[in-house]
C-alpha cells in the first residue's frame, strides 16, 4: 500500500517536471529558431555574392495548400520541369487541404523540420500569413530576385516584412459581380460605373420582379466579397495606408466617412430588399447554383469560384463580371485584387540558393515552367508570357490593375480574425437584431485592438 | 538477513510487483500525448501564445477576463446549455417513446427498428449538408413542402434566424442521435421480466400505469446511461454549428467547442483559447459531477 503511495507520488513529480522542463524547452527552440535565423541573415548577405548552385544531387522538399487535382501543377507538372532545367535537383511536393497544411505548418515550423520551399499568404492574412513568419524569423528575404522585380509593385507590397521581401508574388485574384448578361439586356441595363447607377440597376430589376442580387450569407465569408469592393473605393481610394495607420493608431475604424460610410452602403442593399432577405440562411454554394440557375441578376464573388460560376445550370445564359462600383460619381473606380499565395522559402532550409534557382526560373515569365503554370490558370499572370490571354471576364480588372487602380482585400492588413467579428456584427445588422453600423466598426476597433499586439 | 525477508514477502505469484514494469509503456504514451499537453494547456492559457510565434509573453489572467469582458464566455455557456438540454430532453423522450412503440409485437418490427437506427449511420458532415438543404430558404424540402400546402414557403428561414437557428441544428442533432438512444433503450426495456407485468395487469394496472410504476423504474439505470451521454454529446456540440451554420447567424449557434476552435484556428490566439478551454474544462466538470451525484441519488430512490 505505502509503496503504491510512493509509486503515485513519484509519478506525479515526473509529471509535473516533465511538463516544467517541456515548457522551458519551448522558450529555448523559441531563441534558438530566432538566433539561426539570425545568423541566417549574416551567412546569407555572405553567400549572395557567391550565390553557387550545388553540382550534387540534391532532393528539396515543398509544401502547399490545397487540394491536388488531376494534373496538378504543384504536385505532378512542377517537379518534372524542374528535373528538366536542374537535373541534379529532385523536387518533392506535398499539397494538404488549407486546415491540415496549418496544423502541419506549424507542427514543422516548430519542430525545426519545415521543408525548403512553403506556401504563405500575403500581409496578414491567414495562418500562414507572410508577416507572421518573417517576424518569427522563419523566411529567407527574397528581395533582388528578378521574379521579385517582374511581379510589379502591388505585388511585391503584399509580401514586405520590415523592407524585405519574404515570398514570390504568383499573380492575382479579384473580387467582383457577376451578372447575368441576358437579364441585363432584357431590361435595358448596362454596366454601371458609380454607386447611383449601381442602385437605379437594382431597383430597376427589383420592379421589374426580378431578384437583383443573391447572396449566401451563412457562410459568413462571402459578407467580405461585396464589402471589400465598396471599401476599395471609399477608404482605401482616398487613404491608400488606411491599414497601416490602423496599426499605428492615426486611423481607427470608427473614423467617420471610413468604414462606416462602407457599412452603411452595404447595409442598404439589404434594406431595400436588392438582397434576398433569406441570404442568412442560404449557404454559398447554394447562393451560386441559385445565380446559375438563373434566379438572380447578379451575385458578388471572386474571380476563383469562376468555375462554378460559369458551370451550366437550369437556364442557359451569358455570364458577365464587372467591379461593384463602390464609387461616386465623377470619382474614379477601384477595384479590389489581391495577390495569391505564393511561395517563400524557409529560412533554417540547407538549400537556399538551390531554392532561389527554381523560384527565378518559375517566375521568370518565359521559361516552360511558368508557362505551364499561366496555363493551369487558376492565377492571373500580370506579366511575361500569359499575360495578353487573360479570360475576358476579368479584363476589365486587369485594365483597373495596370493602371494602378486597385487595392488588396482589405482582411490581408488586418490580424486574421478582425473580418470574422465584422462578419457576425455585420450579420446581426442585418438578422435584425438591432445592432447598428456604429457597433459594427466600434466591434471591429476592438477587436483589431486586441489581436493587434506589437 | 532482514533483507531477504522483506523481499520474500513481497513477491506474490498473482502479480509480481515487476510486472508493473509491463505498464510502464502505455503510462509513457499515456503521458506524452494526453497528460502532458493537458497540462502544456494550463500553461498556455496565460500567455498570448499565437501557435508559430515561439517569442510570447505571459499576460497573467487577461485572457480569462477579456472572455469574460467580451461576453464571448457566457454567450457560448449559454448556447451550449440551451443545445444540451434539447437534445438530453428530446433524444431521450424520442427514443424512449419509439422504444416502447417497437417493443410490442407489430409486423415489420425489425425493419421499423433499423429504419429508426439509420440516421445514426450517416456521419454528421453528410447529415449535416443533407440537412442544410432541408432548410435552405425557399427551395428547401421544408420551403417547398409549406409552399406546396399553401403556406407561405418564402418566409421560412431557420438557419437564417436568430432565434430559431440553435434549436435547428439541435433538431437535427436529435434526428440523427435518437436512434442510439432508442437501441439502449429497447435493450433495457427487453431485461423488463413479463411476469412482472403479468402481476401488474392482474392487479388491474392499465398501461400508463405499468410504464410508470413498473417499466421505467426498473430501467431507471437505462435512463441514466441515456441521459448521460447526452449530456455528453450536448456539451461537446460542435458538428452542426460548424458545417450547417458555421456558428451564425451572427454568434447565436457559437458553442463552447465551436467557439474554442474559433479563437484558436481563425483568430490564431493560441493562448486566449487555452484559457477558453480551461474555462470548459470547470463547467464541464462541474456539469458532470451534479449529474453524477444527481443521478445516483435518483436511481437509488426508485
Amino acid at each position: 500500500m505505502k509503496r503504491k503511495r510512493i509509486g503515485a507520488l513519484a509519478l506525479t513529480a515526473v509529471l509535473v517536471l516533465s511538463s516544467l522542463t517541456g515548457c522551458s524547452k519551448a522558450n529555448d527552440a523559441g531563441s534558438n529558431s530566432t538566433s539561426t535565423s539570425e545568423s541566417q541573415a549574416t551567412s546569407d548577405s555572405k553567400e549572395e555574392s557567391a550565390g553557387e548552385v550545388t553540382k550534387d544531387n540534391i532532393t528539396i522538399t515543398m509544401m502547399y495548400s490545397g487540394t491536388a487535382a488531376e494534373n496538378d501543377f504543384e504536385t505532378e507538372i512542377l517537379p518534372k520541369l524542374v528535373k528538366e532545367e536542374f537535373p541534379n535537383i529532385t523536387l518533392e511536393v506535398t499539397k494538404l487541404p488549407d486546415d491540415q497544411y496549418y496544423t502541419a505548418l506549424k507542427t514543422k515550423l516548430a519542430s525545426g523540420e519545415c521543408p525548403d520551399m512553403i506556401l504563405v499568404q500575403p500581409k496578414y492574412a491567414g495562418a500562414n500569413s507572410v508577416i507572421g513568419l518573417a517576424k518569427a524569423g522563419y523566411l529567407e528575404p527574397l528581395t533582388g530576385l528578378k521574379a521579385i522585380e517582374l511581379a510589379g509593385v502591388a505585388g511585391r507590397e503584399s509580401f514586405v516584412y520590415e523592407n524585405d521581401v519574404y515570398a514570390v508574388p504568383s499573380g492575382v485574384t479579384m473580387l467582383g459581380t457577376y451578372y447575368n448578361k441576358n437579364i441585363f439586356e432584357e431590361n435595358g441595363l448596362s454596366v454601371p460605373t458609380n454607386w447611383d447607377e449601381f442602385l437605379n440597376v437594382c431597383k430597376t430589376l427589383k420592379d421589374a420582379g426580378i431578384q437583383p442580387i443573391v447572396m449566401g450569407d451563412k457562410d459568413m465569408y462571402v459578407m467580405q466579397f461585396g464589402l471589400y469592393q465598396i471599401a476599395a473605393n471609399q477608404v482605401y481610394a482616398k487613404n491608400a495606408s488606411f491599414d497601416d495607420q490602423l496599426r499605428s493608431g492615426e486611423t481607427k475604424f470608427t473614423d467617420e466617412g471610413t468604414w462606416d460610410k462602407v457599412l452603411e452602403m452595404y447595409k442598404s442593399l439589404y434594406d431595400n430588399g436588392y438582397i434576398q432577405t433569406s441570404s442568412l440562411g442560404l449557404g454559398a454554394q447554394q447562393a451560386i447554383q441559385k445565380f446559375v440557375d438563373g434566379e438572380a441578376a447578379m451575385t458578388f464573388d471572386g474571380s476563383f469560384n469562376a468555375a462554378a460560376i460559369t458551370a451550366k445550370g437550369a437556364v442557359e445564359f451569358e455570364r458577365g463580371y464587372f467591379p461593384l462600383p463602390g464609387n461616386d460619381a465623377g470619382t474614379d473606380l477601384y477595384a479590389a485584387m489581391a495577390m495569391g499565395a505564393g511561395p517563400a522559402i524557409y529560412s533554417g532550409s540547407k538549400y537556399i540558393e538551390e531554392c532561389k534557382a527554381i523560384l527565378e526560373k518559375w517566375f521568370d515569365g518565359e521559361s516552360d515552367i511558368y508557362k505551364a503554370y499561366a496555363d493551369s490558370g487558376r492565377f492571373v499572370v500580370t506579366y511575361g508570357y500569359g499575360a495578353d490571354k487573360v479570360n475576358p471576364l476579368f479584363q476589365p480588372f486587369i485594365d483597373l490593375y495596370n493602371d494602378g487602380k486597385s487595392f488588396y482585400w482589405c482582411n490581408q492588413g488586418w490580424p486574421a480574425g478582425t473580418e470574422t467579428e465584422m462578419e457576425a456584427l455585420f450579420s446581426e445588422a442585418i438578422g435584425g437584431q438591432g445592432t447598428s453600423v456604429s457597433d459594427i466598426v466600434n466591434g471591429m476597433q476592438m477587436k483589431f485592438q486586441e489581436l493587434y499586439t506589437e | 538477513m532482514e533483507k531477504k525477508k522483506n523481499n520474500k514477502k513481497n513477491i506474490s505469484l498473482v502479480f509480481p510487483n515487476r510486472m508493473y514494469l509491463f505498464a510502464v509503456p502505455a503510462l509513457l504514451l499515456f503521458c506524452v500525448f494526453w497528460v502532458f499537453p493537458v497540462l502544456q494547456l494550463f500553461y498556455y492559457s496565460i500567455t498570448n501564445f499565437n501557435g508559430i510565434n515561439y517569442q510570447y509573453d505571459f499576460v497573467g489572467f487577461k485572457n480569462y477576463i477579456t472572455l469574460f469582458r467580451e461576453g464571448t464566455m457566457t454567450n457560448s455557456i449559454k448556447n451550449t446549455l440551451i443545445y444540451a438540454v434539447i437534445i438530453v430532453i428530446g433524444s431521450n423522450l424520442l427514443g424512449l417513446c419509439v422504444a416502447m412503440v417497437l417493443n410490442i409485437k407489430i409486423r415489420g418490427k425489425a425493419f421499423f427498428r433499423t429504419c429508426a437506427y439509420v440516421p445514426a449511420l450517416f456521419s454528421a458532415i453528410v447529415v449535416g449538408f443533407i440537412w442544410s438543404y432541408v432548410y435552405m430558404p425557399d427551395s428547401g424540402l421544408i420551403a417547398s413542402f409549406l409552399t406546396l400546402i399553401g403556406l407561405d414557403g418564402s418566409k421560412f428561414n431557420l438557419l437564417g434566424n436568430y432565434k430559431t437557428a440553435l434549436y435547428g441544428i439541435a433538431a437535427v442533432e436529435i434526428w440523427k442521435s435518437f436512434g442510439t438512444t432508442m437501441i439502449i433503450y429497447l435493450a433495457g426495456l427487453q431485461t423488463v421480466d413479463e411476469s412482472l407485468l403479468e402481476a401488474g395487469r392482474i392487479d388491474g394496472c392499465n398501461e400508463w400505469q405499468l410504464i410508470k410504476k413498473v417499466k421505467l423504474p426498473l430501467i431507471s439505470s437505462t435512463i441514466t446511461i441515456n441521459v448521460i451521454l447526452n449530456v455528453i454529446a450536448g456539451l461537446k456540440a460542435f458538428d452542426y454549428s460548424f458545417i450547417m451554420t458555421n456558428g451564425g447567424p451572427g454568434k447565436s449557434t457559437n458553442t463552447l467547442m465551436f467557439t474554442i476552435y474559433k479563437i484558436a484556428f481563425t483568430d490564431q490566439m493560441m493562448g486566449k483559447a487555452s484559457a477558453f478551454s480551461v474555462v470548459s474544462f470547470i463547467v464541464i466538470i462541474l456539469i458532470t459531477i451534479f449529474m453524477l451525484i444527481f443521478m445516483n441519488k435518483r436511481e437509488v430512490e426508485l
